[in-house]
């Protein structure tokens, strides 16, 4: 088997290609600005130029004279719409035509809409605005932003955790370290472009908008608009790249429903690169403070991680990565506090494991410090404070594979080859550095229904309005019908991204696949337990037998003793040409109106350290090993080893890539991604691809990912615990702890740049 | 309003790319200045006209009234009906876009359409054979999941095979180097690695 189909283990399933591969590779995967629509009219943005203050004049008229022309929406269009609200749903409260108040650079102030494509971008080129000018606030240490505690601003972060009496433990401890950390601006970038396409069919509306969350975004575009959502559809069947940044839906969806019905006819709103870096959201800047003590022993006795995050005026973005970090070993005595900065900015959002990314850097890279400052093996450190229980609540763990996976992932590193002494490996004029770090990212599951259908041909149709971002949920999905019903694979299609389907939640959280295959699971047991009826009533072929001595396999139900029945068949003594079941799926534990809530479009996540049973995270090891040349400090990653143990594995396949791809966005976080903010200015300078650098194929080398076994009956039915954002946690810290290692500067702020080795 | 003048207010559009160069010049992101992007001038108004253009896609012949300004990434997309090829960033720098004209992979966001009449324009609805079986790069991406949201896919299969064919697929270092103009970012790097060099062989051939 070839690296990208790892053989399954104890509890993995089989690495079945996704099964929409042939469609992907073929151009006939239509993403949502691939839909076709007749007759359409092209949308083009107009954006501000000033980051805070009044637009006091448009100017339109150069715009009017481009021939094609069909409509300018600026401020008063919006007048019989409501604002969009900032929440789980919405990006941003910012409204940027409602009023005239500019809270951001590259705020929206119209949207021009022509013939043609050239003609829109030409007409929204000319488009002039005059403004009421104030100085902006950019980012921390700028004069003018606010500081406030982020506890409680937030329904995701209520409170600072802590636990025992962190400052007496700090006082005497026997080693200590106090150190500060912080992690830049980043910008999702996923390689589809932002897009809206809409357009009315009497009442009704359609949008093809590539979107993580369509039953969430039916809904508050209805509201917005004041229609019913009933006569509202989201289409998104496949999505080019989302990590959270189509999670939010953003204020153009509405401006571009709205320019579509004043036009009458469908209006495409594809955003260009640059300007979705002020139009949708981003990972805000963070800065930590960690002071850690302990006994010579290696025994931490006190820990303290304080961190600050940028958001914008009027909304309070928390991720509160504390949550995380402050479970993550026995630590004696804990103690944590989140600071919220509010500057002239665009409001941040969820970006692939939100609160871990920067938290779980901070937290690494000083454990690695203290690790050096304990003359300790940094393995050896974290063997020796791992927990039985969680610090904060004192809960067990539902499942903790931690030293299972350092132990593999060192093995397969060959860590034991590694010497201790910092700039002890060299090959050549390349300084040799190896460094490790955990990866945690907490285990959540959300209320979801699903449709499943079994046709007398034996094909299998799920339908579910989640989403197939790249993580190969549509694979799983059906891979788990196939599993319970007895098909093949290619006998299952599946129908997901729509919201006329059974609603799920948002594809965010690594929640999809064990709320999918979850649901999945209970609709295709109810089929069976159909099947199972038909058979084994008195007249039936398998009379006699009881449920769980059957199984479905091969279009068959097979008894234990080898009696068979044709499904086919008992279909036909049924006298029906398919079985279907709705199922609904609500956490255990959840309340009674969490389904009523799924249909909302604000279904609650439960797991994570939320559970009273048990606190519920998936965790991983990465080893990482740098070449930094002695002369130009050029920082190359040549090898990265990566284990970890998720519950259930549906699919090796899709599970080893979304990991790899995790990894490697980890390379990213540590050597190449940042949105550089002008402090004057408070714009974003380097916006586009060419300057926000992301990997590419010549920064991989050698990378292997481990799945370790690990069976969770806890977390949910399916077992499974989400991994699409295990895989990038971690990474930046191994970086910069095996930079130490090979030059012996302790790199504190991402990302790590030639520029601070040479000094 | 303080602005400084060396910053573009309004970035790069294919407007002012037009007037501030004479062909598709890299460069000139950061050269178009405000200045150029202020009134229209004589001449582009007759850019504006449409033009029929005749393009040779996939070896079938589609006759365009485009604007002349029409790059060959919007002209398959928005006017031959061909989304396969992808608008990533439409400035040259992610490779989604990329097709192959006379066999030679080129960025369709930086080229003209009307710069291809008369040339032999590949996408990927052209790669697979009639009844329906696969080009060797097509089944290899499969095998090697070499793509997870499948976006920058048929960029990446375009230029897989450009490169074996500009003889650049010798060794893994080579593939990775003359494959970094494709940015996938779900970075599924070492798969695609892999699967080139899996249809290397039988893409010479092809």
């Amino acid at each position: 088997m070839d690296a990208a189909a790892p053989r399954p283990k104890e509890n993995q399933g089989e690495p079945l290609p996704r099964i929409d591969a042939r469609l992907k590779v073929t151009g006939q995967a239509h993403y949502p600005a691939d839909l076709p629509t007749a007759n359409i009219a092209y949308g083009a943005l107009a954006t501000g130029t000033i980051a805070r203050g009044k637009v006091t004049k448009l100017h339109l008229d150069d715009a009017r004279e481009v021939p094609g022309l069909l409509d300018i929406v600026t401020y008063g269009a919006m007048d019989k719409v409501d604002k969009p609200k900032f929440g789980n749903v919405g990006a941003t409260s910012i409204a940027p035509l409602h009023d005239r108040t500019i809270f951001h650079d590259g705020q929206i102030i119209a949207l021009a809409v022509a013939e043609t494509f050239e003609a829109a971008e030409e007409a929204a080129q000319l488009i002039r605005a005059d403004y009421e000018e104030e100085t902006p606030s950019a980012s921390f240490d700028s004069p003018g932003t606010k500081t406030i505690p982020a506890a409680g601003k937030s329904p995701l972060f209520k409170e600072d955790v802590k636990a025992g009496d962190f400052d007496a433990a700090y006082a005497s401890a026997a080693v200590k370290i106090d150190a500060r950390y912080s992690t830049p601006t980043q910008h999702h970038n996923p390689i589809e472009l932002f897009s809206t396409t809409a357009y009315w069919q009497g009442d009704q509306l359609i949008v093809h908008e590539p979107s993580q969350n369509v039953t969430g975004w039916k809904v508050e575009l209805a509201r917005q608009l004041r229609i019913d959502p009933a006569n509202v559809r989201i289409v998104s069947p496949f999505i080019g790249g989302a990590f959270g940044s189509k999670g939010p839906m953003t204020p153009r969806t509405a401006i571009v429903a709205v320019a579509a019905r004043r036009l009458g006819r469908p209006v495409r709103c594809v955003t260009s690169r640059m300007q979705a870096f002020g139009t949708q959201t981003y990972r805000a800047e963070t800065r930590h403070r960690i002071r850690i003590g302990a006994g010579k022993d290696g025994r931490i006795t006190a820990f303290a991680h304080e961190g600050w995050e940028v958001t914008s005026r009027p909304d309070a973005y928390v991720v509160g990565g504390t949550s995380a970090t402050g479970r993550m070993y026995d630590y004696g005595s804990v103690l944590t506090h989140v600071s919220l900065v509010q500057a002239d900015r665009n409001t941040p959002g969820y970006m692939r494991s939100p609160p871990e990314t920067p938290y779980v850097y901070a937290l690494e890279n000083a454990m690695d410090e203290m690790a050096v400052a304990l003359g300790m093996d940094p393995v050896e450190f974290r063997r020796i404070n791992e927990p039985k229980k969680e610090p904060i609540g004192k809960k067990p763990f539902s499942s903790r594979s931690l030293i299972q996976c350092y132990d593999q992932a060192a093995e397969a590193f060959g860590w034991a080859k590694r010497e201790a002494k910092v700039g002890a490996m060299r090959d050549g004029d390349w300084l040799v550095g190896m460094g490790c770090a955990t990866a945690i990212y907490p285990t959540a599951v959300a209320p979801c229904a699903a449709r499943v259908r079994l046709t007398a041909d034996g094909d299998v149709r799920v339908q579910c309005g989640s989403h197939e971002i790249g993580t190969g949920v549509r694979t799983v999905a059906g891979q788990m019908a196939s599993e319970r019903l007895g098909v093949g694979i290619d006998r299952v299609s599946v129908e997901m991204g729509d919201s006329a389907l059974p609603p799920a939640p948002v594809s965010g959280g690594s929640i999809s696949t064990a709320s999918v295959c979850s649901v999945v699971l209970k609709a295709c047991d109810a089929i069976r337990t159909k099947l199972y009826a038909a058979a084994t009533a008195e007249s039936g072929p398998l009379a006699g037998s009881h449920n769980e001595e059957l199984d479905l396999a091969d279009g068959k139900i097979v008894a234990k003793g080898g009696a068979s029945a044709r499904v086919e068949d008992i279909l036909k003594t049924m006298q029906v040409g398919a079985i279907e079941e709705y199922a609904e799926f609500a956490p255990k534990g959840a309340p009674p109106e969490a389904l009523k809530k799924l249909y909302s479009g604000m279904p609650e996540f439960h797991g994570g350290e939320q559970d009273e049973d048990a606190v519920k995270y998936a965790f991983g090891a990465e080893f990482v090993e740098v070449r930094i040349n002695r002369y130009t400090k050029e920082i190359r990653v040549p090898r990265l080893v990566g284990a970890f143990a998720a519950g259930r594995i549906m699919n090796t396949r899709t599970a080893r890539s979304q990991l790899m791809g995790g990894m490697i966005w980890g390379i990213g976080q540590a050597l190449h991604e940042a949105t550089e903010v002008d402090r004057h200015y408070a714009r974003y300078v380097n916006r586009d691809l060419q300057d926000y650098l992301v990997p590419v194929n010549a920064d991989v080398k050698d990378l292997q990912v481990i799945l370790v076994p690990e069976v969770d009956h806890a977390v949910n039915p399916a077992g499974v615990k989400g991994l699409g954002e295990l895989g990038n946690v971690g990474t930046a810290a191994a970086v910069a702890s095996a930079v130490y290692h090979a030059t012996g500067k302790r790199i504190r702020d991402l990302p790590i740049r030639i520029e601070q080795l040479l000094v | 309003m303080s602005q400084p003048t060396v910053l573009p207010r309004h970035g790069l559009s294919r407007r002012s790319f037009m007037a501030g160069t004479v062909s598709a010049a890299a460069a000139a992101p950061l050269l178009a200045s405000a200045a150029q992007a202020e009134a229209p001038t004589a001449s582009q108004s007759k850019l504006r006209q449409p033009v029929v253009t005749s393009l040779r896609i996939n070896k079938q012949v589609y006759e365009l009234s485009l604007d002349t300004r029409t790059s060959l990434l919007d002209a398959l997309r928005d006017h031959a009906g061909l989304t396969g090829t992808k608008k990533g960033c439409d400035h040259g720098q992610c490779g989604a876009c990329t097709v192959l004209v006379d066999g030679k992979r080129v960025l369709s966001c930086l080229s003209f359409a009307v710069m291809n009449e008369g040339k032999d324009i590949t996408t990927i609805e052209g790669l697979a054979s009639s009844d329906g079986k696969l080009h060797p790069m097509q089944q290899a991406f499969i095998d090697h999941d070499a793509f997870q949201c499948g976006y920058c896919t048929p960029g990446q299969i375009l230029s897989a095979i450009g490169c074996v064919n500009e003889g650049h697929a010798g060794s893994e270092y080579d593939i990775r180097e003359y494959m970094s103009g494709n940015i996938c970012r779900c970075a599924a790097y070492p798969n695609i690695v892999a699967a080139v060099l899996q249809a290397r062989d039988e893409t010479k051939g092809a």
